[in-house]
C-alpha cells in the first residue's frame, strides 16, 4: 500500500490513515501530553508519510517505519520548543473533550475516577522522564510493540531500549504505587 | 545499591528475555525479596495500563490531513505525471508535428544549378580539356577537328 502512496494514490494514503491514526495520535499523546497539540503533530506526521513516502523499504514493518517518522518528527518539534511537555490535569483535558474513559459510559463512577488518577499519575511519571524513555515507554505500553521494533523506531540497540523502558515503567510503577498508597494527596499535585 | 539482575526485570515481566537469560533470572528471583518486590510492582503496573482512560482523535482530523495534502506544491513526478496525461499529450504532440513541418517547408532551399542546354553541360564536363587548348593557342577550327580525331589517326 505504501508503494501506492509513494506513486501519489490518496485513497491508498486515506485506508493507511483510517488503519494507524489512532495509534499516531494517542502517541503524541502521550508525548505531548496536551490533545490538541497532538493531533497537529499526527496531521503533521501524516503528511510528512505522504512526502517521505519513497523513502519506505517494503523490508521494514510499515509500523516501524510510521513510529520512527513520528518519534523523530515529535522529538524534534519538542526539541525546536514548539510544543512544550504539558500533562495538563485531567479535569482540563475533559473540559475540553480531550479524553474518554474507558468502557464508556456504563463504568461505574469509582472506576472512571480510578482511571483518571490513574491517568493523572501515568501523565506525572512520564512528563519526568526522558523524551526517549517516554517515547520508548509509550510504544511498548500503549502500542504493543516488541524491542526490536522499538530499537528500530528509535535508531537505538535492544539493549538500550531494555534499559529505557525499564527505567520509564519502574518511574510509573512508583509514581502509580503512591497515587494508591496515598503516600502524596493526588490533587495537590497537579 | 540494587541487585544486578534489577535491569533486566522489565524485559522478563514483557518477556523480552532471551531463554538462557531468562533462566538466570527466575533462578535469582526464587532467592532474592528484593527482585521478587521489584517484579510484582511491574507487573502490576503493567497490568494497570489497561485502566488507562481511551483517547478519541477528532473525526475531523481526517479531512484537515487530507486538505494539507492538497495545498501541497505538486512534486515533480506529479507535474510530469500530468503532463504525461492523454488529454495533454495528444494535442501537445500534434502541434509539435505542425510546427515541425511548417518549419521544415518555410526553410530556404539549397541553391540548384540552372542548365542551359546539353552543349554548355558537355562544355562543363569537359572543361579542363577547353582550358588545354585556350593554353597551347589552338583555335582554328580544323586543328581542333584533327585534335578531335587524333585517337583514330594513331590506330591507322
Amino acid at each position: 500500500m505504501m508503494l501506492k502512496v509513494a506513486a501519489g494514490d490518496r485513497r491508498a494514503f486515506a485506508l493507511l490513515f483510517d488503519r494507524y491514526h489512532v495509534s499516531v495520535a494517542r502517541f503524541a499523546l502521550r508525548f505531548v501530553g496536551d490533545r490538541e497539540r497532538a493531533e497537529e503533530l499526527t496531521q503533521d506526521i501524516f503528511v510528512k508519510l505522504y512526502r517521505n513516502a519513497k523513502s519506505y523499504k517494503p523490508t521494514a514493518k510499515f509500523k516501524t517505519f510510521l513510529f520512527r517518522v513520528a518519534t523523530n518528527h515529535c522529538l524534534n518539534e519538542v526539541r525546536r520548543g514548539e510544543y512544550r511537555v504539558e500533562h495538563t490535569s485531567t479535569e482540563a483535558q475533559e473540559d475540553e473533550g480531550g479524553l474518554e474513559v474507558a468502557g464508556g459510559e456504563g463504568d461505574r463512577p469509582d472506576q472512571a475516577l480510578a482511571g483518571r488518577e490513574l491517568e493523572r499519575a501515568v501523565g506525572e511519571a512520564l512528563k519526568a522522564m526522558s523524551e526517549r524513555e517516554r517515547a520508548a515507554f509509550t510504544m511498548c505500553r500503549f502500542e504493543g510493540m516488541a524491542y526490536r521494533d522499538i530499537a528500530e523506531a528509535l535508531e537505538a540497540s535492544e539493549a538500550a531500549v531494555k534499559s529505557l523502558i525499564h527505567r520509564a515503567t519502574l518511574a510509573v510503577a512508583r509514581k502509580v504505587e503512591e497515587l494508591q498508597t496515598g503516600s502524596v494527596p493526588a490533587r495537590s499535585r497537579a | 545499591m540494587s541487585c544486578p539482575y534489577e535491569e533486566d526485570l522489565t524485559a522478563y515481566v514483557d518477556g523480552e528475555l532471551a531463554p538462557a537469560r531468562r533462566a538466570e533470572v527466575e533462578t535469582h528471583l526464587g532467592g532474592c525479596a528484593g527482585c521478587q518486590g521489584t517484579e510484582a510492582l511491574l507487573r502490576r503496573t503493567v497490568a494497570s495500563m489497561a485502566g488507562l482512560p481511551e483517547y478519541t482523535p477528532s473525526p475531523a482530523m481526517r479531512r484537515e490531513v487530507l486538505a494539507k495534502l492538497d495545498a501541497l506544491p505538486p512534486t515533480l513526478g506529479e507535474r510530469l505525471r500530468a503532463l504525461l496525461r492523454p488529454s495533454v499529450l495528444v494535442p501537445a504532440a500534434g502541434l509539435a508535428a505542425m510546427a515541425g513541418l511548417a518549419l521544415y517547408t518555410a526553410a530556404p532551399s539549397e541553391p540548384v544549378l540552372e542548365v542551359a542546354d546539353a552543349g554548355t553541360l558537355e562544355l562543363a564536363m569537359n572543361l579542363e580539356v577547353v582550358e588545354d587548348y585556350d593554353v597551347v593557342g589552338l583555335e582554328n577550327g580544323e586543328d581542333l577537328e584533327v585534335i578531335a580525331s587524333l585517337h583514330e589517326l594513331e590506330v591507322r
